[in-house]
């Protein structure tokens, strides 16, 4: 919203600079997010000056242009090249001196002295459009023969300057979304600062009745006014006048309304304009010859229908639509928009003003829904002051008499059939202390109220009896006087206490937020690097694939795009766009993770049951685990990097792996992997990614991927509490096996053979080498497998530790067929 | 004794060198006249006789590991001993050895982290809530009325319409949930990502991440909310930073205030970041409207309280004067590996 300076200071008299009106703005909570000096005339005409053409000849090298010797004071005279046909010897022009700046459509150039075809020339005799000043561009522009030569021709046009703030109006201060409004938020902040000394207080100018004394008065109502619809339309003012003539405004209202951003359209618009943002009561102009039967209707039809605006579109309306009709149909959408058969044109004499109050909420949900917004349902949604409207009505009336001719014809015809009272709140000076921290005293706290025309009805020590006037829509309640008087007061004048204001608070611990820390420390100290990927993701990928039930995505009913219509159920596809992503700028090796959402639905639910999110961990490999070096020869990721690289970092949350259990079934979008199990729920799948997955990407080189779940995850680490055991003091004892088995026997399964023995000396077992080949028949491997044994209170003998491993090797022997080598 | 050899054993088995003076430190140590050997044989006569000949096979079993070490030892240090200094000179100490990338955490994880370390000393602890959420908990509770133009503030992506489902716009329903299943005080701070219907552009984005924080106590002001803030932003920047408040509008506070910190860049010159102002803004906060208070059973003619909430994305882009929002998701592991030490 543009606000100007001098428009304001019509309602405020102050010396305050623009620049400090600006701080005092932003700091009573009317953010000025820009101040900028206008002026009618781009430029100011500055550097043009008024001067007489002594002498023209044709210039010697081309036909078009002309010589002149223009005098632009008693002393100078500048030779000009002209190319002007009208230019004449013993003409008034306007000369742009050299250094003068002149503005084309987006440009700007500046006036230097040159050599035009070879003759010197040391300004620029100018047309209306060049300096800004008109349209006509076919000519010079002549000044009357009394211009006075060497006068500016900023002084000589009267150019009129100004500044203009930019408020981010916040959507609760219907009461300032203009100038007479801003201007009371000024006074009373201006008395604050200057601490309400005796000569030194300023205050508003209010918008007063005015007495038609002067017109003559007619008595009668020829157009009634009905109001259906008194909960919708609480007050609706209108006045006929007769005999107006629609043509240009006056220069001054022109300005006025340029200089905030508005075009200039006719005196009977601008002016309607000119009150909207003077006084913020939207008025409606209509052609008095288009309200048939002499009736304006307030009402809502109980049926659809279609209208037309005033800028030739059709809107489908309904009932619940707050209409302004005539007694043939409706004219107009309440508040919002005029029609077409009704508005003002070149050819109206007759013009009916209306001034109402509407309710904001209906106003708003008929604007929504139609996507109108005009500067007139921009304040009555808001809401304006039903109290205000019949004087801006006179006010619009006198100006309307004085721009546009024409005569009274009807009293201000106004219905109001119950005048909205003002609010009753009782103010407490200890909630204001308790809420603000301040100690402001009583009486600065009074004069406040008072700026911001807050009555007070009734006083003792502890507080106030208050009125609020209806125009403050968003004070409502005593928080909300509270406020009105810090903001006046300042927020940064609230004095700093000395000490924090803290609680000893207990609070479920969040698990979660320390177990992703741990995690994503663990991992980016460890070499990997985290990404973060939108939660929004493509459908398609989904429905492509068919790896994750489709019914359970969670679909956006307004999306952006098709890119972002859903939430994304895994961590895997965001993962694989960053792969190709880097990919694609040359980056092949990367060791990746994600801490995220995911998220599902379940048609079984009811509400907000249906919908849920669970945190996903995600490890990436891919490329080479080690580059190219002279130490280590290069190797690219395999699924035992990953593998390590999972099972380090489930120990590094302080998981005891030996809780889980390992299986084979692991999503489709995987061509081999495992799962970790943990109470029968997955708690993590990885492997490599299936070649058609990455076909689809169109990456070209293996990814290895893990995704964890984070219910199972906290519920494995809650599970595994940590427990201080001393160390064993006595010697370890290593026995190595070499077992011939069939191809098909897993590592897991001669592990968990040990460990079901239940030995309570094992401490662990390794596979130090695999062996197929030379000696080793076909369908047959060895595996080189390493015991160790402790016992916690006394050194093992070899012939007890041989006895165990007697029993193992005829364990293997007889479970899985081993050979003992 | 027995004890005692057993310990011997395991320091005779853990022990290693590779230099001959504390080898034989050792040698005088276990084998020397007064050594732990000369102890053992000499306790001998204490140990009952029922008992003397698994004693002695300890003993010599001690006696042998550590001749067995010493020889070991022994045989070790002579072989670099002739060879090593030659070797050692041969190598280059100079070649490079970094195989391996660091990794690092994403910029906004790492400014979220600090953020919440700085309310973490004040006692805020961290709350969490769903990101798909009702009509209730993003609006209604937080006392943006039906039909009222402050829902126009933002815009929001649905799941389901009458009633509405929505991903949250703010975290502000964390604080809603928090109010619901807590009474006070309540000292919490709650990050996590909203969502907002905004066509993407460098300065906007669908999603970010918020961190919103909250404290309802009785006797809480506005006052502590300026103070609370003030040590955050000197915390966040630097101790020099100065705080500006200008009233502000958001239905959930009263008084609300948006904070300006003074540019750290021009130090309140101002500049390009500051836009000419000396002044960036920061973040949103305000005193709890009680109508919220009482949409969670918070009766607010007792408790009152703050709240304040701030953009991830936005304190990242000032810490490190990055322009384009959606750099943050586009993953350019270029981008990403420069935050390695941070």
């Amino acid at each position: 919203m543009k606000i100007s300076y001098n428009w304001l200071k019509e309602y405020i008299e102050t010396n305050e600079t623009p620049q400090h009106i600006s701080e005092l703005l932003t700091n009573c909570g009317l953010e000025v997010e820009g101040l900028e000096e206008v002026a009618s005339v781009r430029g100011s005409l500055e550097g043009v000056v008024i001067g007489q053409v002594s002498q023209k000849e044709k210039h010697p090298n081309a036909d078009k242009l002309s010589l002149t010797k223009v005098r632009i004071n008693e002393n100078t005279v500048l030779d000009i090249v002209c190319g002007a046909p009208n230019v004449e010897a013993g003409q008034k022009v306007l000369v742009a001196t050299v250094g003068a700046k002149i503005y084309t459509q987006e440009d700007s150039f500046t006036i230097k002295k040159t050599k035009i075809r070879g003759a010197v020339s040391e300004g620029m005799i100018c047309s209306e459009k060049e300096l800004g000043l008109g349209e006509a561009e076919d000519g010079i522009m002549v000044l009357p023969a009394d211009a006075p030569v060497g006068n500016a021709a900023a002084d000589y046009f009267n150019i009129e300057k100004d500044w203009v703030f930019e408020i981010g109006l916040t959507p609760n201060r219907a009461d300032a979304a203009f100038h007479m409004g801003v201007a009371r938020d000024l006074a009373a902040v201006i008395n604050n600062k200057n601490n309400y000394k005796n000569g030194k207080t300023v205050s508003y100018k209010p918008l007063n009745s005015i007495d038609f004394d002067n017109f003559p008065k007619t008595q009668s109502k020829p157009i009634s006014i009905t109001i259906e619809d008194t909960n919708a339309c609480k007050r609706y003012a209108g006045i006929l006048i007769k005999n107006i003539t629609v043509k240009p405004s006056p220069e001054w209202l022109q300005n006025k309304l340029k200089f905030i951003g508005l075009k200039p359209h006719n005196n009977i618009v601008d002016i309607s304009n000119y009150l909207l943002f003077a006084y913020g009561q939207p008025l409606h102009i209509f052609d008095a010859d288009a309200i048939k039967g002499q009736k304006v209707l307030v009402k809502k039809y109980d049926h659809n229908f279609d209208f037309t605006t005033l800028d030739g579109a059709d809107h489908k309306l309904t009932p619940d639509d707050l209409m302004i009709c005539n007694a043939d149909g409706p004219m107009c959408i309440a508040g919002i928009y005029g029609g077409l058969n009704s508005g003002v044109t070149h050819q109206t004499k007759n013009i009916f003003i209306e001034s109402a109050y509407f309710n904001p909420i209906d106003i708003r949900k008929t604007a929504k829904r139609l996507g109108l917004k005009t500067d007139s349902s921009f304040r009555f949604e808001r809401g304006t002051d039903p109290n205000i409207a019949v004087k801006v009505l006179q006010k619009a009336t006198a100006v309307i008499l004085e721009n546009a001719g024409g005569q009274i014809a009807s009293d201000v015809i106004d219905v109001y059939p119950a005048p909205v009272e003002p609010l009753y709140v009782d103010f407490k000076y200890n909630n204001f202390y308790k809420i603000s921290g301040s100690s402001i005293s009583h009486e600065h706290i009074k004069n406040i109220l008072n700026d911001l025309e807050i009555k007070i009805l009734k006083e003792n020590n502890d507080g106030l009896q208050i009125t609020i006037p209806p125009y403050r829509v968003d004070v409502t309640r005593e928080i909300d006087v509270i406020e009105e008087v810090m903001r006046i007061y300042g927020f940064n004048n609230i004095a700093l206490p000395q000490k924090v204001n803290a609680s000893a608070t207990h609070f479920p611990k969040n698990n979660y937020e320390a177990v992703i820390q741990k995690f994503s420390d663990y991992l980016s100290h460890n070499g990997y690097i985290e990404i973060m990927n939108n939660s929004l993701t493509k459908y398609d990928y989904y429905k492509d694939h068919n790896f994750f039930d489709i019914e359970k995505c969670v679909r956006i009913l307004n999306p952006l795009s098709k890119d972002l219509e859903m939430m994304r159920r895994s961590l895997i596809y965001g993962a694989l766009e960053v792969v190709l992503h880097n990919i694609n700028r040359n980056i092949s090796d990367m060791k990746l993770f994600e801490v995220g959402k995911s998220y599902s639905h379940n048609k079984l639910e009811k509400g907000l049951e249906k919908y849920q999110e669970a945190y996903n961990f995600m490890l990436l490999h891919t490329g080479k685990q080690y580059k190219e070096s002279w130490q280590k020869p290069e190797t690219p990721h395999d699924f035992f990097s990953l593998k390590s690289e999972l099972n380090k970092t489930l120990k590094g949350l302080g998981i005891d792996i030996l809780k889980i259990k390992t299986s084979d079934n692991v999503p489709e979008f995987f061509d081999y992997g495992l799962s970790y199990i943990y109470k029968d729920a997955v708690l993590a799948h990885f492997g490599c990614i299936s070649s058609k997955v990455l076909k689809y990407f169109d990456i070209k080189q293996d990814v290895f991927y893990a995704e964890l779940y984070g219910a199972q995850l906290i519920q494995v680490i809650n599970d595994s509490t940590f427990v201080y055991k001393e160390a064993s003091k006595y010697p370890a004892m290593r026995r190595d096996l070499a077992l011939l088995i069939d191809n098909k026997t897993r590592f897991i399964e001669i592990e968990e053979m040990a460990r079901n023995q239940n030995i309570k000396q094992l401490q662990s077992i390794n596979l130090f080498d695999i062996y197929k080949g030379e000696n080793i028949p076909d369908g047959k491997k060895s595996y080189a497998v390493s015991f160790t044994f402790q016992d916690d209170n006394r050194t093992l003998t070899d012939k007890e530790v041989d006895k165990i491993m007697k029993s193992l090797m005829q364990l293997y022997q007889k479970k899985i067929n081993a050979v003992i080598r | 004794m027995k004890t005692q050899i057993t310990e011997w054993l395991l320091e005779v088995e853990r022990f290693t060198t590779t230099n001959s003076k504390d080898l034989e430190d050792f040698r005088v140590k276990f084998l020397g006249k007064k050594g732990h050997l000369a102890h053992a044989f000499e306790a001998f006569k204490n140990i009952p006789p029922e008992e003397r000949k698994e004693y002695g096979q300890h003993v010599n079993n001690l006696k042998s590991k550590v001749n067995d070490k010493i020889a070991e030892l022994r045989a070790s240090i002579d072989r670099s001993s002739t060879t090593g200094s030659d070797t050692t000179k041969d190598i280059d100490l100079t070649a490079p050895v970094d195989i391996h990338d660091l990794g690092s955490r994403h910029p906004l994880s790492i400014v979220r982290k600090d953020i919440i370390k700085i309310f973490e000393r004040l006692g805020f602890y961290v709350s969490d809530g769903p990101e798909i959420e009702d009509d209730w908990h993003i609006f209604t509770a937080l006392n943006f009325p039906q039909d009222h133009p402050a829902r126009d503030m933002q815009d929001t992506f649905f799941i389901e319409k009458k009633p509405d489902i929505a991903l949250r716009t703010h975290t502000s329903s964390v604080q809603v949930r928090v109010m619901q299943n807590n009474s006070p005080p309540i000292r919490t701070i709650s990050p996590g990502r909203v969502f907002r219907n905004e066509a993407i552009s460098a300065r906007a984005h669908c999603i970010f991440h918020q961190i919103e924080g909250l404290y309802i106590n009785k006797d809480v002001s506005f006052a502590d909310l300026k103070q609370t803030l003030l040590y955050f932003a000197q915390e966040m920047f630097d101790k020099d930073t100065h705080i500006r408040l200008r009233p502000s509008y958001f239905p959930f506070t009263e008084p609300s205030a948006e904070m300006d910190v003074s540019c750290k860049l021009c130090k309140g010159k101002g500049c390009n970041i500051c836009k000419y102002t000396g002044w960036v803004e920061i973040l949103g906060c305000g005193m709890v409207d009680p109508n919220v208070l009482e949409n969670c059973n918070i009766d607010s003619s007792i408790y009152s309280g703050f709240a304040f909430g701030m953009g991830v994305e936005r304190m990242t882009m000032l810490k490190y004067d990055i322009k384009d929002l959606r750099i943050f998701f586009e993953n350019d592991l270029n981008f990403l590996k420069q935050f390695a030490s941070l």
